[in-house]
């Protein structure tokens, strides 16, 4: 089955409330639920990005550059027929998609 | 892939309370701000941690760790509080990992308890030392709060911040509080958690599982209190004990459809036998001693009804006695009233009615659907349906929800059986 990288965007207004504590234990049940019921197609669950820096051939220009985790909250890897299905995966983790974030899908070519 | 393990149910809540608890008693109130949202973006490191890489063994102590560093983070930063870093840095120095966890077992608790006394300070207003208490004891937000107290989130705001600027006002390291303040602030300390419950007894929401709420943490929190030290005393006891007892007729008090059921209606079946049993032995604890409180009066009037195996078998003697106790202790018109409903059930309504001859009802209690609506049941009781219908007109005209229009119409129009207030916390009508 094909792969898909899946990267967690900030958009753009996307101020969204911090969740209260019992959110937080509604979304930790959610996500156990989601991640029950695509165990077969989570391959990584992947982590938050960090601080990164560009490596080049020629010593690091300076900047300025967009910091990466200002863009990107976070990736994962989900494994799908096709890239509709992993758009499906990744909609419907709780968290991931909602006001203020969105997830980038691409698929991972491997020859 | 593991399956994501279970978490204990309001396991975000209560971990905040008692993080906000340990924190500043270590920081200092005053630093109550930095505190919460050290523990906020805690627990929001735990979601996003456990859910990829599952819940550590201990995750009490794994939220300490990672709170504890981001507020002395915090602190640190903030240079013009360089000198509480400098009292701070030997134990932040001195707390590698594994050592946060068996420090933490013991003192827990006493920190919940010690910080629900630093809430009730006579400096702050009770209504904003019950808002303090569900936000940073409970873990409630501001909106939940006021959906839970049905006022609104400005409101909520303005309470608490009444609060926190007297917490941010105390001087450093000097909330520390002294036996004496203990047993000072014990009084206030057992009001805010009467209060907490009864707003969630007294909750019309329509939803049950937020009724309960309220009164869950009342009781988890008074039953802290009352094994403890500081706090037990025969009075905590009592609270306790009609907290349970109460607690015990919660379910009950509601129809399928969220509609008000009368005492008499209710289902006795299913009143909860194990609360009761909690609850009666939390009343026999209370008789140590020749204290008699408030909280004694009630949780014997609520004893009376959860024992009485059917309306009619009440024992009303034992009730009008605890009503005239609680009205000596505690002067109060709606007291009164009730007494006035148990006596009716006694010796009839015309000695029902005597109870209120010449009594004039504070404003607040004579413009309220409940002294309008006994007045029509008396009435009519006794046979004066004209008085009895303006009454009667007047009561479904004040009734505050739906809920409790249908209930009047029930009783006052078609039911021969008496209605009683009696037995429920009487904050609704204050």
């Amino acid at each position: 089955m094909p792969k898909y990288l899946c990267l967690q965007r900030k958009l753009a207004d996307g101020n969204a409330e911090r969740p209260s504590p019992a959110q937080m234990q509604e979304m930790y049940a959610k996500f156990g639920a989601w991640q029950q019921k695509f165990k077969k197609n989570l391959v990584d669950m992947g982590g938050k990005l960090g601080d990164g820096k560009l490596a080049t051939a020629d010593p690091a220009p300076d900047g300025p550059f967009v910091e990466v985790k200002e863009l990107v909250g976070g990736y994962m890897i989900v494994s799908a027929d096709s890239l509709g299905q992993a758009i499906e995966v990744a909609r419907e983790c709780p968290g991931l998609v909602g006001p203020g974030s969105g997830v980038e899908v691409i698929e991972i070519r491997t020859p | 892939m593991s399956t994501p393990q279970l978490l204990a149910e309001h396991f975000f809540r209560h971990e905040y309370g008692r993080l906000v608890a340990t924190l500043s008693r270590r920081a200092g109130a005053q630093y109550i701000d930095a505190v919460e949202d050290a523990v906020q973006s805690a627990l929001m490191s735990a979601l996003e941690s456990w859910t990829v890489s599952g819940v550590p063994d201990n995750p009490t102590a794994w939220l300490f760790r990672v709170a504890h560093n981001g507020l002395w983070g915090e602190l640190r930063q903030r240079t013009r509080h360089r000198r509480i870093m400098e009292q701070n840095t030997t134990e932040v120095a001195a707390a590698p990992q594994d050592r946060v966890e068996p420090f933490l077992a013991g003192e827990m608790q006493d920190d919940l308890l010690r910080m629900l006394f630093v809430c009730c300070d006579a400096a702050i207003p009770t209504e904003s030392q019950l808002v303090l208490a569900l936000k940073i004891l409970c873990g409630f937000e501001v909106r939940e709060i006021a959906l839970r107290l049905f006022i609104s989130e400005g409101n909520v705001y303005k309470r608490l911040s009444r609060a926190r600027d007297r917490l941010r006002a105390l001087p450093p390291h000097l909330d520390e509080l002294a036996d004496e303040q203990y047993a000072l602030r014990l009084p206030a300390v057992r009001k805010i958690l009467y209060l907490m419950f009864t707003e969630g007894y007294l909750s019309s929401h329509a939803e049950s599982a937020i009724r309960r709420e309220l009164c869950a943490e009342a009781i988890r929190l008074t039953d802290i209190l009352a094994n403890h030290p500081v706090g037990e005393s025969p009075e905590t006891s009592a609270l306790l004990a009609l907290m349970h007892l109460h607690s015990a007729r919660l379910t009950a008090r509601q129809d399928g459809t969220g509609g008000l059921l009368l005492l008499e209606e209710q289902d006795r079946a299913s009143w909860d036998r194990r609360e009761i049993a909690v609850g009666l032995s939390w009343l026999a604890k209370s008789a140590a001693g020749d204290v008699f409180s408030r909280y004694h009066a009630e949780a014997g009037i609520a004893a009376e009804h959860c024992l009485a195996p059917t309306f009619q078998e009440t024992r009303w003697d034992k009730v009008v006695e605890c009503y005239a106790l609680l009205e000596r202790i505690a002067p109060s018109a709606i007291h009164r009233l009730n007494r006035a409903v148990a006596v009716a059930e006694l010796r009839g309504p015309a000695a029902g009615l005597a109870v209120l001859d010449g009594f004039q009802p504070p404003t607040w209690l004579a413009g309220s659907y409940m002294w309008v609506a006994v007045l029509a049941d008396l009435h009519r009781r006794c046979g004066d349906a004209h008085t009895a219908s303006g009454y009667r007109e007047l009561a479904c005209q004040l009734a505050p929800t739906t809920a409790v229009k249908q209930v009047l119409q029930r009783r006052l129009h078609i039911a021969h059986a008496a209605a009683s207030p009696a037995g429920r916390p009487t904050r609704r009508c204050t």
